[in-house]
């Protein structure tokens, strides 16, 4: 079997819009993951009374379960319960959801590899609680967490496919239906591995670059 | 009064870290902290600071009693054993940070934060560092930055946690030579916590001297080597070697020649606490045997001994032939400080 180009153009534009639709759901994900994690971290440290049981309870279910029956569970099971949302915000609110238990236990690592001594010298230059985690422990903790963090966005990307189980037509959709009506395979998973690789290093090439930036007050 | 802690106790897990200690500072005091590790000197420092909170007992800072005050109201500036700095803020931001956090209507203003920042910069002699990271600079400047950032917030009171431990020994002799000259033109009351007998007595007014929680003796550095209140003051401080001895029927029983019994004393144990000047070696035969010797200009050489199993120093003085190492070698007290086990004390010659 050949490889043949002239199909593959064809489908080009509606991949790329499933390319698209990756990277915004992906990418909205990734944001409001981080945004969960740094929050539900600041909670567990600070020892929030019930809110901070309720985090640990709400990681170990997410980290416990799969990833694609908690989608299916939002997607089909919310309205159930009365919330409705539409394919592609059901897809974001799984991938965030699962995402984010992850970015609270790297956020919480960043912040328990701390001396302690710099959250006394903090106190006793006159921080609360908040201002402490605001101002020295989450900026100190990201540096540390940074590594773990960029690991879990980048599984955020690879498990957007999964979006493609409720219908959601993003890369893995988009490929898998003209697979499905064409039987021609080879070049729509050699597009989807390509298509993945690329947002892939994109984002890596992009976290590095921050990490560079974040660690220059600690370069010689 | 600028500090006054009075019948205060902590205890973690059953175990007293500091048993009943009480003391007055007054203002512009330069005071030490001394003690072994476990002697409870950095939970005082850590109760001061308010920090940790003690179980029984008062503290005051200028008649204030701040046993419910946090420790960010209370005043009170540190500075850290391994200086606790912010490494990703430069120097002029760890220095600014006291202020800049502080409630809008008590924080000056930003103008007045870089002028204040400027100012402690120069006085602590590193202006030109206000642009780089605590991770670009040396021992000696973090000490510096942890002590201007320390300053900035005016404290009413400084907490020097063992702040020369980390610093090599040259820099640490200058370093803390500077301290006590700041101090002296500053004027803030200062307590420096430290394990360092020789920093202790150089830089401070009085020597609090602590002994597993409770305080030992809180004198100058002078009546401390003079007059050491217990045996535990006597052995820990000026290199004093501990030899037990006897009293019985108003004889001294010493394995060490040369000293008189004390006068109008029962008999009993007695602990001698003899200095290195108050042992005279001699060489050639005797009971000691030599484990080490080390030359010293001018004082005569210094001799580690031993003596019934008993490891002493004492002083060959100069121009007399200094004994070999492994060899034997005569000795005598010149004078000591006894403690009865009942812990009256007197000195002897």
């Amino acid at each position: 079997m050949e490889f043949d180009i002239a199909y593959l153009l064809r489908y080009l534009p509606s991949l790329l819009r499933g390319l698209a639709l990756t990277v915004q759901a992906s990418g909205i994900a990734i944001l409001l993951s981080i945004l969960v994690g740094l929050v539900g971290a600041c909670i567990r440290v600070a020892r929030v009374p019930v809110l901070s049981q309720l985090i640990v309870a709400y990681v170990e279910f997410i980290r416990n379960t799969p990833l694609l029956v908690q989608l299916f569970f939002v997607f089909f099971g919310l309205p159930a319960l009365g919330l409705t949302l539409s394919l592609f915000w059901s897809g974001v609110l799984s991938l965030t959801l699962w995402a984010g238990a992850f970015q609270v236990e790297n956020v919480r690592g960043g912040l328990a590899a701390i001396a302690p001594g710099l959250k006394e010298a903090a106190r006793a230059l006159g921080l609360n609680q908040a201002q402490y985690l605001r101002l020295v422990g989450l900026p100190l903790a990201v540096r540390v967490g940074l590594p773990s963090m960029l690991n879990t966005c980048v599984s955020v990307i690879k498990n957007s496919a999964y979006l493609s189980a409720i219908g959601v037509q993003e890369l893995t959709g988009v490929a898998f239906d003209r697979i499905a009506s064409d039987f021609r395979a080879f070049e729509m998973l050699a597009v989807l591995l390509a298509g993945y690789l690329s947002v892939v290093l994109s984002l890596s090439a992009a976290v590095r670059l921050l990490e560079h930036r974040l660690q220059a007050p600690f370069r010689r | 009064m600028s500090v006054r802690i009075t019948g205060l106790s902590r205890r973690f897990n059953g175990q007293a870290a500091l048993d009943d200690v009480s003391l007055e500072i007054a203002r512009g005091e330069f005071t030490a902290l001394l003690g072994p590790s476990g002697s409870g000197k950095t939970t005082l420092l850590r109760v001061l600071a308010g920090l940790d909170f003690p179980d029984a007992g008062l503290v005051e800072i200028d008649g204030r009693d701040v046993g419910q005050v946090p420790a960010r109201e209370r005043r009170v500036g540190v500075v850290f054993q391994h200086y606790a700095l912010f490494r990703h803020m430069s120097v002029a931001e760890n220095v600014a940070f006291g202020l800049r956090v502080r409630p809008r209507a008590t924080r000056p203003a930003a103008a007045e934060i870089d002028r204040r920042v400027r100012e402690l910069l120069e006085l602590v002699q590193i202006p030109e560092l206000a642009g780089r990271f605590p991770d670009q600079c040396s021992g000696g400047q973090r000490q510096r930055i942890a002590l201007a950032r320390a300053l900035a917030i005016e404290p009413l009171l400084l907490l020097l946690d063992e702040p020369f431990a980390a610093l090599d020994a040259v820099v640490r002799k200058d370093v803390r030579r500077w301290v006590r000259g700041l101090h002296d033109r500053l004027g803030i009351t200062t307590i420096l916590v430290t394990h360092d007998q020789e920093e202790a007595l150089e830089l401070a007014d009085r020597v609090a001297v602590l002994d597993r929680g409770r305080l030992a003796q809180f004198a100058p550095p002078a009546t401390l080597l003079e007059a050491p209140a217990t045996a535990f003051v006597a052995g820990f401080l000026g290199e004093a070697s501990c030899i037990p001895a006897r009293l019985s029927g108003g004889r001294l029983e010493s394995p060490l020649p040369g000293l008189a019994a004390p006068p109008a004393w029962p008999d009993g144990a007695l602990r001698l606490f003899l200095r290195p000047h108050e042992v005279a070696v001699e060489a050639g035969p005797g009971p000691g045997l030599v484990r080490m010797v080390h030359p010293s200009l001018g004082a005569g050489t210094r001799v580690v001994l031993e003596l019934e199993g008993h490891v002493l120093e004492g002083v060959v003085p100069p121009g007399l032939p200094v004994p070999e190492r492994g060899g034997p070698c005569g000795l005598r007290a010149l004078a000591a400080t006894a403690f009865h086990e009942d812990g009256s004390r007197a000195r002897l010659a």
